[in-house]
This record gives C-alpha cells, sequence and structure tokens, in this order.
C-alpha cells in the first residue's frame, strides 16, 4: 500500500517474508478519499490473508484511521473497493462505549446481533476480558473504569462471535506494560487461528512484531 | 428485523435511562413548574403544563439518541438492523412517556378540573406520543447534545406562545396535544388533531431512521462502489 505525494510516490514499506497466495481476509483496492478538498486516501490498495498480521504506521493525519473506517464500513470511500470474507472485529481508537452500561451489559447488548445467547456472550466475553488482567468482577459503570479498562473493553468486544479480521487503532492506549506484553501474544494466538490483525500504530517496536508494515503517508496534493 | 434485537435495545435503553435519574427528575419538574406556576391563573395553565412535558420525553429521546451516536456504528457493523435499534428506543420511551403522561395527567386533572377531563388526558397521551419520535429525529440531525436541546427549547417554547386557533401551530409538532388541552378546558372543537398529530409522529421517526441509516455503516461481504476510478494505482500491500 502506499499513498499519493506531491513530491514523489514512494514505495510501501515492506518488511518479512512474502505470504502465499490465498483468498484474503481483507482486500482494499483503490481507496480514493477526500475531506472537502482536502485529499487523505489516493488510490490506496491493501490485502491482509487469513492468520497475517500488518501494522500501519505513518505521521498524524496520513489516513490511518480512515483507511481502517472505510475497510470496517463505517465510512464510504469516494471510489474504491472493499471485500471481507466474513465478519470484521473493529476495535476504534476512541471507545465506542455507553458510559452508564457495565462491561455485562455491553456484551449482553452486543450478543443478539452476533447470534449469540446472552450466557454465551458473557461466558466468551469474561474470557476475554479475564486474558487482559479485566476486573471481570467489577460491576462498574464504563464511566467509572480507567482508559486502559475501557480500552480492554473495547478490544473484547471487537473479538466477539469470532471475527475474520480485527481492524485495530492504536487498540493500546492506556494499557499498562503487562498487558501492553500480554497484547501482542495475544495477536499471535489470533494469527494462529486464521484471524488477518490489522494494527494501527505509532510505535516503532512494534514493527518488529508484525509480518508486515505498511507506511501510509500524507498526501499533499489537493482534489 | 429480530424482536430480540428490538427488545434488547429497549432494556438496554431503560437501564441506561434508569442511571439518569436526575436528569430525568429535573427534567420532569419543569413543565411541572411551568403547570404550578399558572394554575392559579386559570385555564391556560392545562395547555402550558401538558404542551411543555415534550421537555421531560424529547429531552429524553435527545439524551437517549445522542449517547447511542459513537456506539451504534459498532452495533450495526456487528449485526443490528438501524431500525431495530430505533424501535428498540422508540418502545422504552414511549413506555416512559405513557408513565409521564399519566402522572400529569392525574396531577392537571386534580389541580385544574376540566370540563374534558379525558380530552385532557388524551391531549397529553398525544404530546408524549409525539415527543419521542420528535426527540428522536432532533438527536439524529444534532451534532452535539446542547444544540438537540436548543432545538427542542426553541419548538416547544414556539408552541406555547401560540394559539391551538393559529395557523402556524398547525405545523408544528405538538399541535394536535395542544388543541385537545385547548378542548378540555375551552369551547373548541378537537378537529383532526389525533389524525394529525399520529401523522406528524410518523414522519418525524421516518426522519429518524432514514438519518440513521443514511450514517450506518455499510456491512456486506463485498462493498463495491462503481465511480470510475480516477486515482493512479499505486503499490499494494
Amino acid at each position: 500500500m502506499a499513498s499519493g505525494s506531491a513530491v514523489a510516490p514512494r514505495p510501501e514499506v515492506r518488511v518479512s517474508r512474502a505470504r502465499p497466495a490465498v483468498a484474503p481476509a481483507l482486500a482494499a483496492r483503490e481507496i480514493r478519499r477526500s475531506y472537502g478538498d482536502r485529499l487523505v486516501l489516493d488510490g490506496v490498495s491493501l490485502a491482509v490473508a487469513p492468520g497475517e498480521s500488518v501494522a500501519i504506521i505513518g505521521e498524524n493525519g496520513a489516513g490511518k484511521s480512515t483507511l481502517m473506517r472505510i475497510c470496517a464500513g463505517l465510512i464510504q470511500p469516494d471510489s474504491g473497493e472493499v471485500s471481507v470474507s466474513g465478519q470484521v472485529g473493529y476495535c476504534p481508537q476512541e471507545p465506542g462505549l455507553f458510559d452508564l452500561l457495565s462491561a455485562d451489559e455491553h456484551l449482553a447488548m452486543f450478543a443478539p446481533a452476533l447470534g449469540l445467547s446472552r450466557e454465551q456472550a458473557l461466558a466468551d466475553g469474561h474470557r476475554l476480558l479475564s486474558e487482559f488482567a479485566f476486573p471481570t468482577h467489577q460491576r462498574a459503570q464504563c464511566r467509572h473504569l480507567s482508559g486502559g479498562a475501557r480500552q480492554k473493553l473495547n478490544l473484547a468486544l471487537a473479538l466477539l462471535g469470532g471475527p475474520c479480521v480485527l481492524l485495530l487503532d492504536e487498540p493500546y492506549q492506556g494499557f499498562d506494560h503487562g498487558a501492553y506484553v500480554s497484547f501482542w501474544e495475544h495477536v499471535n494466538s489470533w494469527k494462529r487461528a486464521g484471524i488477518g490483525v490489522v494494527v494501527v500504530t505509532h510505535l516503532l517496536a512494534d514493527r518488529d512484531l508484525v509480518d508486515r508494515v505498511v507506511e501510509q503517508r500524507i498526501t499533499c496534493e489537493a482534489e | 428485523m429480530s424482536a430480540r434485537r428490538i427488545f434488547v435495545t429497549a432494556k438496554m435503553t431503560g437501564i441506561d435511562l434508569a442511571r439518569r435519574r436526575i436528569a430525568l427528575g429535573l427534567l420532569t419538574a419543569l413543565p411541572l413548574a411551568f403547570y404550578g406556576g399558572s394554575v392559579s391563573r386559570g385555564s391556560g395553565a392545562v395547555i402550558t403544563g401538558g404542551v411543555a412535558m415534550a421537555f421531560s420525553i424529547a429531552g429524553a429521546s435527545i439524551f437517549v439518541a445522542l449517547t447511542a451516536r459513537p456506539v451504534d456504528p459498532r452495533l450495526i457493523l456487528a449485526g443490528y438492523h438501524p431500525t431495530e435499534l430505533l424501535l428498540g428506543r422508540l418502545l422504552l420511551l414511549e413506555l416512559f412517556g405513557v408513565l409521564v403522561s399519566g402522572l400529569f395527567s392525574i396531577v392537571m386533572v386534580l389541580g385544574s378540573n376540566p370540563a374534558h377531563p379525558w380530552s385532557l388526558a388524551a391531549g397529553v397521551g398525544l404530546v408524549a406520543l409525539t415527543s419521542v419520535p420528535f426527540g428522536l429525529a432532533v438527536g439524529a440531525v444534532s451534532p452535539h447534545e446542547l444544540e438537540g436541546v436548543l432545538i427542542l427549547i426553541g419548538v416547544v417554547g414556539i408552541q406555547l406562545t401560540l394559539f391551538s386557533t393559529d395557523l402556524a401551530a398547525h405545523f408544528l409538532p405538538f399541535w394536535g396535544g395542544q388543541r385537545l388541552l385547548d378542548h378540555s378546558v375551552n369551547p373548541v372543537a378537537p378537529g383532526a388533531a389525533v389524525p394529525g398529530n399520529i401523522a406528524y409522529a410518523a414522519v418525524l421517526f421516518a426522519i429518524a431512521t432514514y438519518v440513521m441509516r443514511r450514517q450506518a455503516p455499510k456491512v456486506g461481504g463485498a462493498k463495491r462502489h462503481s465511480r470510475e476510478l480516477t486515482a493512479a494505482a499505486r503499490s499494494a500491500g
């Protein structure tokens, strides 16, 4: 993937091996998106294979989150095409949660949408949350949770129902060191389960933890 | 359309709303204060109190709509249909409206002794019925709570300053209820208050549904966009 530039197009940064040709879990082709007269994404393409992890890096305002939101279906591109082989798990940068509802109530709310019974969603959700050391015994409303705990719930909701691809937009904001290390251990387990994982990150260390790094550059031209 | 998803949405809306006890208490106290302040001045107090009750129910509806806005895209992405979310909220908020309008009817029938108490109850019920889709529609188009509440204050305020016989009042969302409240204490015919207001409520709900569906994520296995690609292809990941 790469983006347009007024100066000169630069190649995508690639790290690590090429992957075998399998049907991608996520394929975005020729995505173009502007906000007003500001072109943010200019013919960007991204393919993620099942069980592959990809980090998207780039400066602030380069369009990383916009690309993730387009891949998730939350916003529409001006042109281009996105195809996904199954359920998308999307973890936004800002946790989209009901402030006055608890973690259990969120799990119960998501259950019927994912075709799960309430009990199944609570069991799966508690398992996911306990893996991230979320205090599942708490019945606190989300407004009383720390930023890290909110983000853990955010992540658990993205994982609920068994997605084929995870789109994680700076998912560990507010995590302590242990939770951050645990997060990357989990990325490996999700990969083994065949889930494609896309992580937007600003951390240099993350580049060594993924199969592939994709750099999104700021598009300078105006439409 | 799934009854379970509608029911779960209604239940969670109810839990969320129940935890806003202070805000709801204040919202309900405001129109009661309007009524209490004008009750000694005659029959107009019934109309003032009944129409001002829209502050309470529409206000709650605006809060519900705006609170859910950051979460709704994820719920829809997970599998909810926008209409299921709206219907669940409508169901719960109308139930809240029945409770509030019942309270107002009792207070105003006892306090003002109207000539047609059932007309008063119907008028208050009609205001409650319309307030929910009005609040959901305002919540759908308002960027923030402040703008939503200002629209609510503006519309209800204008309705309160007009007589139900004024032409302009007919175009406002609570005219039907206002007319029935007027009928309960004054010799005016109810006219097309009930069907007119029900139609108004249906249009408001349709607006809320349209806006929410427009803003909803497009979920599906493959999303294709027909516009011609203009950008030169760059390297693919």
